[in-house]
């Protein structure tokens, strides 16, 4: 690009526009960066951690991994994405399932479906807490496994909770995918099932990843149900676990605290920048699109 | 299009048939261990399920329902059950002390005794050998009898019994010989969970050498639906969910019964509930309110900030101004709970150092509210950024040409063309927001757990949002817990809820798709 001379105005203009973006940037990212170094600070104090660790080691991570009855984090982080996995797992599956079903058959009955599903998804689950905890205690009686203080019984949760919003999600997706592609398959004598599994499905798999992270995302970081349902120290997901380690202690653990977040967090942090734009779509998804 | 396909072979329709035979036998055990229990709401919830398995497995119309029919199991079970159970445990009195169906209450009270003053009593001596206790022998005026540590009372007549000092008791039974004081004392809390029905009453351990008959303490009566307190003579009526007195004495426990719109009505009239029903509510809106409007401003700011092309590093400064939302919710939040810390917080740390001041974050009321709607413009600000980012760019170039042409300023420009075309593709996404905010218990219990506290023997504190509150009724430790009152402030946000998603439903693209039957 050619070099065109510009007004001093212009130049201050750049000048206060960076200078703003960088004021924001720093916003953002000062209690992740301070987090980031006190982690490698033997302080456990607050007040005398240090960005810029005087003697930075690795202690806050290996402490973290010794075997403990009370505070195990390497178990709840297991416990974490196994509930999360589980969940989006199955949701992706059944979501696609009944989204395949409103976008690929006219039957009676579709319209009032999606309008019920779009309705009851407006109601947060949480508001529910006491029914669902009092349901999960009945179920627990009879079918102990899927109780409370049970990751099965979280997940039985989760699982209802995560259906609608996804359903209509994926709907919209397989609307786009052209039927010509199955009906040659249905005219060759496929079932209407291998039609979605052999043919629909691949060709979905981007939203199927999609739901799949912004599902395994919002599990993870889901605080109310799993502080509810789950009562043992080896039960709990990262956020019930991290929240009772720190407690009031930011003067004595503030240290192993931060290694923790920074732990629990990269993995996220991994997967969202990975997959920024799709999970951005999905999220920000509705406002501006069409 | 899909038609006889549906319909497989004569093998596979086999397989199917026995697959759900089983599923059904399965499904039908449990429903009847459950209906023993008396769950009649899960029982009715599997036979529904299962009727609707069964049709769906053979009718050729409800085809597309046997891909619905998994997602629709969940959300029916974990979504709808719920709201609809909300609902009628907010007409009931379901709180601690209230848990029991009557007969449950009945049951207990009337096999709960008492000692009268005038109660006979036995004296006991007791046998074993080889560190075990075989049986006591009982006497007394009304009798004598042999008693086995499982509770089971034997005439004499059935056992062999020797005296052999003469002394008219027993010195052997059935060929055991008496057990010392000291070896008796081992086997004290075996006898002292012994209660041996007895005529009306029941045999209670009452010294190391005797036990005294125990009367029943209550007697109910069917016809008039009373408790009589057989030791004072006083009646309790049925009322309520409890037997109370004339004099208002109330017994415990009670038992579930509806109440109608009582758990409302306190939210109203009971002053307690009532400030802090109009305390947290008020928060609540304010807090959503502010938190929606000055996230939105940011990310506005910011994203017309970044919407200039002119700036070269546009991409890199996005990618870093949305970290916030790339971080789990639950660990910022804790973060900025350390932040916040009034002893060894950085915030004060800096503050003291540079200004000689310390703020009272979180344990000061105005201070707490500050810091919930800070961390949470952190927090949110990366989604109105990006929400703004993608509407400022369907924006049309031309109409900002045919703008400059006519010779508008920029600040014109901005609340002319630019803010009401965002305002239409934004607002129902900020609407979203503010019902998500109004609910985002998370950020609340997490930075605050809705303290500091404003009203002594109130759950309700500073920071309460409805949602946190309506948990505090519940599952606050160490108080009991009022779900029948949980329940109707969820309700109450229920309603709230719908409101608000009923003013940004009629603008959804959503509902458009639905009425063009897409």
């Amino acid at each position: 690009m050619a070099f065109r001379r510009r007004s001093p105005r212009f130049w201050l203009g750049r000048l206060v526009r960076n200078l703003l973006a960088w004021v924001a940037i720093a916003f953002a990212l000062f209690p992740a960066a301070f987090v980031l170094g006190t982690s490698f600070d033997p302080a456990q104090n607050l007040r005398t951690a240090r960005i810029i660790p005087a003697q930075p080691t690795t202690a806050n991570y290996l402490y973290l991994f010794r075997e403990r009855q009370e505070i195990n984090f390497p178990r709840w982080l297991l416990n974490t994405v196994y509930v999360a996995g589980i969940t989006s797992a199955f949701g992706v599956f059944l979501c696609a399932l009944g989204a395949y079903a409103f976008s690929r058959f006219r039957f009676r009955g579709r319209r009032t479906g999606l309008l019920t599903i779009l309705l009851v998804q407006m109601f947060p689950q949480t508001v529910g807490m006491v029914a669902i905890y009092l349901i999960l205690q009945t179920l627990g009686r009879q079918i102990p496994w899927l109780g409370l203080n049970t990751h099965p019984g979280l997940i039985l949760v989760y699982l209802g909770g995560a259906i609608g919003f996804n359903t209509w999600f994926m709907k919209g997706y397989f609307d786009t995918i052209p039927r010509s592609l199955e009906e040659s398959a249905l005219v060759d004598g496929a079932t209407p099932f291998q039609a979605f599994w052999r043919i629909v499905l691949p060709v979905a798999r981007p939203i199927l990843a999609v739901v799949f992270v912004i599902q395994f995302i919002s599990v993870y970081s889901e605080y109310l149900l799993a502080s509810l349902i789950l009562k043992g120290s080896d039960k709990y997901t990262l956020a019930v676990g991290l929240q009772l380690f720190i407690g009031e202690a930011y003067n004595r653990r503030w240290g192993s605290f931060a290694a923790a977040a920074v732990m629990g967090a990269a993995m996220i942090l991994i997967i969202f920048y990975a997959l920024q734009s799709q999970i951005i779509s999905g999220l920000t998804g509705g406002a501006v699109k069409e | 299009m899909f038609r006889s396909k549906s319909f497989g072979s004569v093998p596979s329709t086999l397989i199917k048939v026995s697959a759900l035979s089983l599923l059904d036998a399965v499904a039908i055990f449990f429903a009847v261990l459950l209906a023993w229990e008396g769950s009649w709401l899960l029982v009715g919830l599997i036979a529904g399920g299962l009727f609707g398995l069964n049709i769906l497995a053979f009718s050729r119309r409800l085809y597309p329902f046997r891909y619905l029919a998994p997602g629709l199991f969940f959300m029916i079970l974990m979504v709808v059950l719920p709201l609809v159970y909300t609902v009628y445990i907010s007409f009931t009195n379901y709180a601690t002390g209230n848990i029991l169906s009557k007969d449950q209450v009945i049951g207990l009270l009337t096999t709960r005794y008492y000692l009268p003053p005038d109660a006979p009593t036995f004296t006991f001596r007791a046998f074993g050998e080889g560190g075990t206790l075989y049986a006591l022998y009982l006497w007394g005026p009304a009798g004598e009898y042999v008693l086995f540590p499982d509770g089971r009372l034997d005439a004499p007549s059935l056992h062999r019994l020797e005296d052999l000092d003469g002394d008219g008791r027993p010195d052997l039974v059935d060929g055991k010989p008496a057990l010392s004081t000291p070896e008796l004392t081992r086997f004290v809390s075996t006898l002292q969970n012994l209660a041996v029905p007895f005529g009306e009453g029941v045999l209670r351990l009452s010294t190391l050498s005797t036990f005294r008959l125990y009367a029943p303490q209550y007697r109910y009566d069917p016809a008039t639906d009373t408790l009589v307190d057989l030791r004072t003579g006083k009646v309790y009526r049925a009322q309520g969910g409890n037997f109370v007195a004339p004099d208002g004495e109330k017994l415990d426990p009670g038992w579930v019964t509806f109440v109608g719109f009582a758990n409302y009505l306190r939210f109203l009239r009971d002053p307690l509930y009532h400030r802090a029903f109009v305390r947290v509510f008020g928060w609540t809106v304010i807090w959503a309110i502010l938190t929606v409007t000055l996230s939105f401003a940011l990310g506005l700011g910011l994203a017309i900030l970044l919407n200039d092309r002119h700036l070269r590093l546009r991409k890199f400064y996005r990618s870093l101004l949305i970290v916030p939302y790339a971080i789990p919710a639950f660990i910022s939040i804790l973060i900025w709970r350390g932040f916040f810390n009034v002893e060894v917080g950085l915030f004060n740390q800096v503050l003291t150092q540079y200004f000689g001041v310390r703020v009272p974050w979180l344990t000061d009321p105005f201070w707490a509210r500050f810091a919930c709607i800070l961390t949470n413009v952190w927090l949110t600000y990366p989604y109105m950024m990006l929400v703004s980012l993608g509407a400022l760019q369907s924006i049309p170039e031309e109409m900002y040409e045919a703008a400059k042409v006519d010779g508008a300023t920029g600040w014109q420009r901005f609340s002319r063309i630019t803010f009401p075309l965002l305002l239409i593709s934004v607002a129902p996404l900020l609407i979203g927001s503010f019902a998500f905010t109004f609910n985002n218990f998370t950020l609340i219990w997490l930075l605050t757990r809705g303290e500091p506290v404003v009203e002594i023997g109130s759950r309700a504190g500073a920071t309460d949002i409805l949602l946190s509150y309506a948990y505090k009724l519940s599952f606050q430790g160490g108080r009991g817990a009022e779900y029948n009152m949980t329940a109707a402030l969820a309700v109450v946000i229920f309603i709230i809820v719908a409101l608000i998603s009923g003013i940004s439903f009629t603008r959804t693209k959503a509902l458009e798709e639905v009425s063009r039957g897409l």
